[in-house]
């Protein structure tokens, strides 16, 4: 696989408006950003002739609906359905386009409207009510009352606790910085600071996740632009390359052997080190699939950054932070800036690549970004390593 | 007792013997006759050496809380008046995990590994729910 270490790039990157927007679409939004994608880029939709995109989970034919709004015919496009690991799948699967021919260049992008659906009925605030009648759960826990992603990451969060003595203030040490990240992004959702007292003092959803565990309900999009590296010598943007990427799916289950603990991240990450040629020790800024605290503390064991059980102490240590030893989540993530199911932690790594950024909101001489996905009933990951040019 | 308005669990045609087992509080969980495995949820297979050849087994009941969650939020309206509820994936001592709720004690009061035995609770005309309740530590 290491064949295609650095022969592809993004070459262009587009985030749609953020936040609790209402009066959107997910279809809309994702339009929004994938032109604000080719516009960096330097490209028009008579230039793609690959769509690799996904929406909220009810929408058929997610790519035929894209295509027919950006004008293009697709050599290639398809839908996924990897949950949050759907995002890089994405990136990846244009990649292996490209490679074989099937294309040239391939828009990626994933575009929701969840907080604007939750206004338009009462009904709809129930989580599980967002979910498409043929996909919600029938047996084996919704009649317990087990309902949703919170309690689902809980009860891994709380087995976490229970071997290593991870502690809620090692979750919030994660949300705690990811907040700081997102006060120095304008688009961020947060505007306020959050205190550990803050965090400790909000209301409980699942415990062990109170509320600055879980990460945002967003209307938003993301989008990137993915064609050679060869190509992309002639375009407008800096590209960034793409060095490695991998999945891994426990698709044995979430609650099956040490799943909970040790995800399906960590195979995921061993492939895509081998296939960059890189390690934990090279990679500048992480931005790492955010849906709840907990999921960072465990990604950052499983990617190598600490030993199994250490993660609570290393983001304790203000590792995460701007300034620290490995800055993560630098635009807020999920749980500051939006919950954009991953596209916005691809558009975050190439953007600190491309070092558009003030001195504020940069990451220092970054050369390498990792970012993860992570999904799809709670075990299918897929994982990034992109490098400057 | 009013109409039951939690979500009421929609057998599969797989799971349909273990649902009728509950009705008679009877744990059953299937069985490879090939590599003698138990393995839950249902399904046609074992999913460790895909062998056809199965039987339902009484489960003992007995088993331990490999994690838990305490329920704060109300997700469906059948549970606003249970909030903080606990719900548990409990490790059968035969080996298959289960979410279910841990009842008889305080959701402050559960713990991981907490040993745990199933209590069955019948709903008229709905299903039998397996939940389960503290048990005395085992024997060592």
């Amino acid at each position: 696989m290491s064949a295609l270490r650095d022969k592809y790039a993004i070459v262009g990157t587009g985030k749609s408006r953020l936040g609790h927007l209402g009066g959107v679409s997910a279809l809309g939004l994702l339009a929004e950003a994938i032109k604000n994608a080719l516009d960096e880029a330097g490209l028009t939709n008579k230039d793609v002739d690959g769509l690799v995109c996904r929406g909220p989970d009810d929408l058929y034919a997610h790519h035929q609906m894209m295509g027919a709004r950006l004008g293009i015919n697709a050599a290639f496009s398809t839908t996924l359905d990897n949950g949050g690991a759907s995002q890089i799948l994405a990136v990846i699967l244009a990649v292996m386009a490209i490679d074989a021919g099937l294309a040239t260049t391939v828009v990626c992008g994933f575009g929701r409207d969840s907080w604007s659906r939750t206004r338009v009925s009462q009904q709809a605030h129930m989580q599980n009510e967002l979910v498409p009648g043929g996909q919600r759960p029938r047996e084996h826990g919704i009649e317990f009352g087990h309902i949703g992603a919170v309690a689902a990451h809980g009860l891994g969060a709380r087995r976490h606790m229970f071997e290593y003595g991870t502690t809620r203030e090692d979750f919030a040490a994660v949300a705690m910085a990811f907040r700081e990240h997102a006060l120095r992004n304008p688009e961020a959702m947060m505007k306020t600071p959050l205190s550990l007292e803050d965090y400790m003092a909000a209301r409980m959803i699942v415990d062990p996740f109170a509320l600055y565990d879980c990460s945002l309900m967003s209307d938003g999009a993301g989008a990137v632009v993915v064609t050679s590296a060869e190509r992309a010598r002639a375009l407008k943007a800096s590209p960034v390359l793409i060095k490695g990427f991998a999945t891994f799916n426990n698709t044995k289950g979430w609650h099956v052997d040490d799943h909970m603990i040790t995800t399906s991240g960590e195979e995921s990450a061993a492939g895509a080190y081998r296939m960059a040629g890189l390690g934990p020790r090279d990679v500048d800024t992480v931005q790492l699939y955010d849906c709840f605290t907990y999921m960072v503390l465990a990604q950052l064991e499983d990617y190598g950054f600490c030993k199994k059980g250490e993660s609570g102490p290393f983001a304790r240590s203000g590792a995460l932070r701007m300034d620290g030893a490995l800055p993560a989540n630098t635009s807020g993530g999920q749980l500051s800036e939006a919950h954009v199911e991953g596209m916005l932690q691809i558009v975050e790594g190439a953007r600190q690549l491309q070092g558009v950024y003030g001195p504020d909101r940069q990451v220092r001489d970054a050369e390498i970004a990792l970012v993860s996905g992570h999904g799809g009933n709670y075990v299918r990951h897929s994982t990034l390593i992109l490098g400057k040019a | 007792m009013g109409e039951y308005r939690k979500p009421v669990p929609i057998p599969s045609i797989e799971s349909k013997p273990y649902w009728d087992g509950l009705r008679e509080h009877r744990l059953l969980m299937q069985r490879c006759n090939a590599c003698r495995r138990h393995w839950f949820p249902p399904s046609t297979q074992c999913p460790n050496c895909l062998s056809g050849d199965f039987g339902w087994t009484p489960m003992s009941g007995r088993g331990k809380v490999f994690c838990y969650v305490v329920y704060h939020r109300v997700y469906h309206p059948g549970f606003a008046n249970e909030v903080p509820y606990t719900v548990a994936l409990v490790e059968l001592e035969e080996g298959p995990r289960m979410i279910s709720n841990i009842i008889g004690i305080a959701p402050d009061r559960v713990a991981c590994e907490m040993p745990v035995e199933v209590v069955y609770e019948d709903i008229e005309g709905v299903a039998t729910l397996p939940k389960f309740t503290p048990a005395p530590r085992p024997q060592t």
